[in-house]
């Protein structure tokens, strides 16, 4: 096997392992974040405003983590610099 | 494919300018007149528009947020405007350059100091953020990372779902990518959103806490 096709097959290998891990885990806590968020706002209904806004933040802040890793990927799969850069 | 990584159209004077330079051009022209055509018809929809962001922004900031609604809400409109103008024909989004969403980070980053420097003056602001003196080096990071991460949030967004859109499109063209398009319609307006909510958080907290409200509304 030649090293083009070793580094293609190690970036594709490689992307998929960081879609999934990018997808799972900030998915996972972005429903943790939403249950405690819908838990407060059923205690306390009067806070539901700030409540939401906040959530809304942290979904955000949470999300930038995913996007990263899947921009890295789509990169990585279509745009590929280290086949264009090594050989 | 090779229309989602914006390209240079013109050099100047060894720089070169991006097409998303006149996309942003074209999408100012267009905003305004948008502006211009409904502010007779329906003066309505521009007054809840800009009273949404208006409590938006107040309830995240703590204060009103009237004195800086001609940079949030601006920022708002134009990245709103800016990630949905693939709708229009012949436009891309300019956001996904990553050239664009650095100029509007670098624009946040400077109307945080200005904003700050103007409200408690220069020595007032240094010392706020100093404040526990060995936390200095660690906010300094912190401003350049998140003034970074806004720049790279905006672009990541926009630019992925620009690919999946394309890639799709090169598949299937036919009905298939209409879904991802409005997913992207609706992850651009959200993007915006969230710009402009993180904006506000920013500028408030260089400006100075102040006491929350107890129930939510400003003043």
């Amino acid at each position: 096997m030649d090293s083009k096709t070793l580094v293609t097959l190690t970036t594709i290998v490689c992307a998929s392992i960081g879609v999934v891990l990018g997808s799972v885990i900030p998915c996972w806590m972005e429903g943790r974040a939403a249950e405690k968020a819908l838990e407060g706002i059923a205690r306390q209904p009067e806070a539901a405003d700030r409540l939401r806004a906040t959530l809304f933040i942290a979904m955000a802040l949470i999300e930038t983590g995913a996007i990263y890793a899947l921009l890295v990927a789509l990169v990585l799969i279509f745009a590929n610099p280290l086949l264009t850069r090594f050989f | 494919m090779d229309d989602v990584f914006p390209h240079i159209v013109w050099t100047f004077g060894g720089i070169g300018i991006e097409d998303t330079v006149l996309a942003t051009w074209a999408i100012i022209v267009l905003v305004i007149g948008a502006v211009a055509l409904v502010k007779r018809r329906w003066p309505a929809a521009l007054e809840s528009l800009i009273e949404f962001l208006s409590d938006s922004t107040s309830l995240v900031m703590g204060r009103p947020a009237e004195p800086f609604l001609p940079l949030l809400a601006t920022l708002a409109i134009f990245v709103g405007a800016a990630n949905s103008a693939g709708i229009f024909p012949g436009l891309r989004a300019p956001t996904r350059s990553i050239n664009t969403t650095a100029a509007l980070a670098l624009v946040v980053f400077g109307s945080v100091h200005y904003y700050g420097i103007r409200a408690r003056g220069l020595g007032a602001y240094l010392r706020g953020l100093a404040d526990p003196v060995f936390l200095l080096p660690l906010e300094i990071i912190g401003q350049f990372s998140r003034t970074f991460a806004m720049a790279l949030r905006l672009f990541g967004n926009v630019l992925s779902a620009e690919m999946i859109v394309a890639v799709i499109f090169s598949i299937v063209p036919l009905f298939v990518p209409l879904p991802l398009i409005g997913l992207s319609l609706l992850t651009g307006l959200l993007q915006a959103y969230i710009l402009t909510i993180l904006a506000a958080v920013y500028v408030g907290a260089a400006v100075g806490a102040s006491d929350p409200i107890p129930n939510g509304r400003s003043s």
